[in-house]
């Protein structure tokens, strides 16, 4: 049949060959924008030099000066990464307690704390400023680490919580049998076995963390300030610091990409909620 | 047992700390929606502090109802969600069925395609508005004086020339202008979430009944059949999980709407909330309670989904 014909000989090479076309496309911008990055302020914006200049690091060297980029990179680690580790201490016990010892109600506190997430965030943003100011706690690192702990918890329980239903009841049970207390249960059972779930999850949690961008917008000023306030702080350049505005943000979001080549599979997890498999 | 109620109260932390999360912001939203509340006011400076004495009842909600800001915002954010959450979906489809066949570098393409989505909005969005759209010094600009000198120097060519000389000068197109500011958020946007209905779309195929397909070409079913019959309703689900996650994302895009044009001819609810709370915070709470109903519209049908995966 003709058309079998033209199907085989569309997916020996037509297919690839497409593929391959959209996922350049895809990733040409981020290309574009290291690309940018080694050009200096000048060269970056001349015709001539669209494809063929001469490299240069400077920009990525001027960060600190240019941008003063470390300080905000350091407010991303601090912030993003302590925030991971109060999830996960505040949200493993309470996956173990849903996974292990579920009652009648725990489908339903599961599914309230998803609709938490489902909050427009803008329409609390008086109320939280208000707070937040109230209780000296506006620009303070300690405010963003709870902020973004809140605003992941829900799909860190969510995860963990399918994760953990994977494991056999015995084993924990087997552990209460040997005296392990509730502490030790999950210490020495549960984590070890959970390992990689737990770990994907935390790196979930650390990258949305990274990308957020209103709260650590809104309730930032200087201190706690992290590359999203950066990069939104330097908007609009006209063009004339499209190099080292392109290094800057290659240099906010670079880790964070090759991070997330190593989470796909979490990934859809996390943003369904478990509903596609 | 004792030792039973113990796990149970491991749960306590999360819920308590969530459950202020939720209540005590969205409780002071609500109050503040009910009363006459602004942070500068000569002629009133009673009402620059919250207080019951200041009850407006529904005056504020009338107030944004009356803002023709208000009508626009709703109209722009539908907008600019629908038509992100069309292009996703169309094109996620699309690709994820043309990739999920094992060919040469499957694995690369997966990565590079996957890249946008872990991008940081703020990033995003300069990049696009920038390096890429700007009409005179990005890419576009480049491109439109690339070609239009491609064609004046044609129209000098002989034979052909006449034909160039009837041509128009292109003209780049300046996205951070009012008509315009909505499509570069809505190009950028779309960008960065392809790549997640792609993934989720391609892990929706891999559990598609293979014999079922395999059955269908016996029976001399063509691609387009098999596609349309088979893989489409197949994902049925799944596209639905996109658009209501993709579509409470959405509702409140931000950061993007900020940078590309300081929400000039391009506001949303949460631009015109943060554009309120810069003074008349009675108005922005109602316009936040406006938000919230937003959203729950399209929330309730999307926990209902997935409640029934849950416990299976």
């Amino acid at each position: 049949m003709p058309i079998v014909a033209n199907a085989s000989r569309f997916s020996k090479f037509g297919r690839p060959t497409l593929a391959w076309i959209v996922g350049i496309l895809f990733f040409f911008p981020i290309f574009w924008m290291v690309l940018t990055s080694f050009k200096t302020d000048a060269d970056a914006v001349k015709p001539e030099h669209l494809i063929f200049f001469k490299p240069t690091f400077d920009n990525y060297l001027n960060m600190t000066e240019n941008y003063d980029y470390w300080r905000f990179a350091k407010n991303s680690v601090i912030t993003a990464v302590m925030a991971t580790v109060f999830t996960l201490v505040v949200g493993i016990p309470c996956a173990y307690a849903m996974a292990f010892n579920p009652s009648r109600a725990t489908k339903d506190v599961l599914m309230w704390m998803l609709s938490t997430k489902m909050l427009p965030a803008a329409a609390v943003l008086y109320p939280m400023t208000f707070i937040t100011k109230t209780a000296g706690l506006f620009d303070t690192h300690f405010l963003i680490i709870l902020v973004l702990s809140l605003i992941n918890m829900p799909i860190v329980i969510w995860m963990l919580f399918t994760y953990f239903k994977e494991i056999p009841k015995d084993i924990i049970e087997a552990g209460q049998m040997d005296g392990a207390n509730t502490w030790g249960e999950i210490t020495e059972i549960l984590v070890p076995l959970a390992w990689g779930g737990i770990a994907s999850t935390a790196l979930l949690c650390f990258i949305f963390c990274w990308n957020e961008a209103y709260w650590t917008v809104r309730l930032t000023t200087t201190d706690a300030a992290t590359l999203s306030k950066l990069i939104e702080g330097n908007r609009a350049p006209e063009g004339l610091f499209f190099g080292r505005l392109s290094a800057v943000s290659a240099a906010a979001v670079g880790p964070i990409v090759v991070l997330g080549w190593f989470c796909q599979k979490q990934l859809v997890q996390g943003l369904t909620f478990g509903a596609v498999k | 047992m004792s030792d039973r109620k113990l796990p149970r109260l491991l749960q306590t932390p999360a819920v308590l700390l969530l459950l202020i999360w939720m209540l005590i912001p969205l409780g002071m939203t609500l109050y503040f929606s009910f009363i006459r509340y602004v942070l500068n006011s000569l002629r009133r400076p009673e009402w620059t502090s919250p207080s019951l004495s200041n009850w407006r009842g529904f005056g504020n909600y009338e107030f944004v109802l009356n803002s023709k800001d208000f009508l626009f915002a709703i109209q722009n954010s539908l907008f600019i969600v629908c038509s992100i959450l069309f292009l996703t979906v169309v094109l996620g489809v699309l690709i994820a069925v043309l990739i999920n066949k094992t060919f040469p570098g499957q694995g690369v393409v997966r990565v590079l395609l996957i890249s946008p989505f872990f991008v940081m909005p703020a990033v995003n969005a300069v990049l696009w508005i920038n390096m890429i759209l700007d009409p005179v010094l990005g890419l576009q600009g480049i491109a439109v004086s690339g070609i239009n000198d491609v064609i004046s120097g044609l129209q000098d060519a002989p034979l052909v020339g006449w034909f160039f000389g009837l041509w128009p000068q292109f003209e780049p197109i300046s996205f951070r202008a009012t008509q315009t500011s909505a499509y570069a958020v809505i190009t950028m946007v779309t960008w960065q979430w392809t790549p997640f209905a792609v993934l989720i779309f391609m892990t929706s195929l891999q559990s598609e009944d293979q014999q079922q397909k395999e059955a269908a070409v016996l029976d001399g079913a063509n691609s387009w059949s098999q596609f349309r019959f088979l893989t489409l309703p197949h994902l049925a689900r799944p596209i639905a999980i996109v658009v209501m996650i993709q579509a409470i994302y959405h509702l409140s895009l931000y950061a993007e709407i900020e940078i590309v044009s300081r929400g000039n001819g391009n506001k949303n609810l949460p631009y015109l909330i943060g554009e309120f709370a810069n003074n008349n915070i009675g108005a922005a709470s109602a316009t936040g309670i406006f938000a919230v109903i937003l959203a729950n519209i399209v929330a309730i049908f999307l926990l209902r989904m997935i409640g029934k995966t849950l416990m299976e």
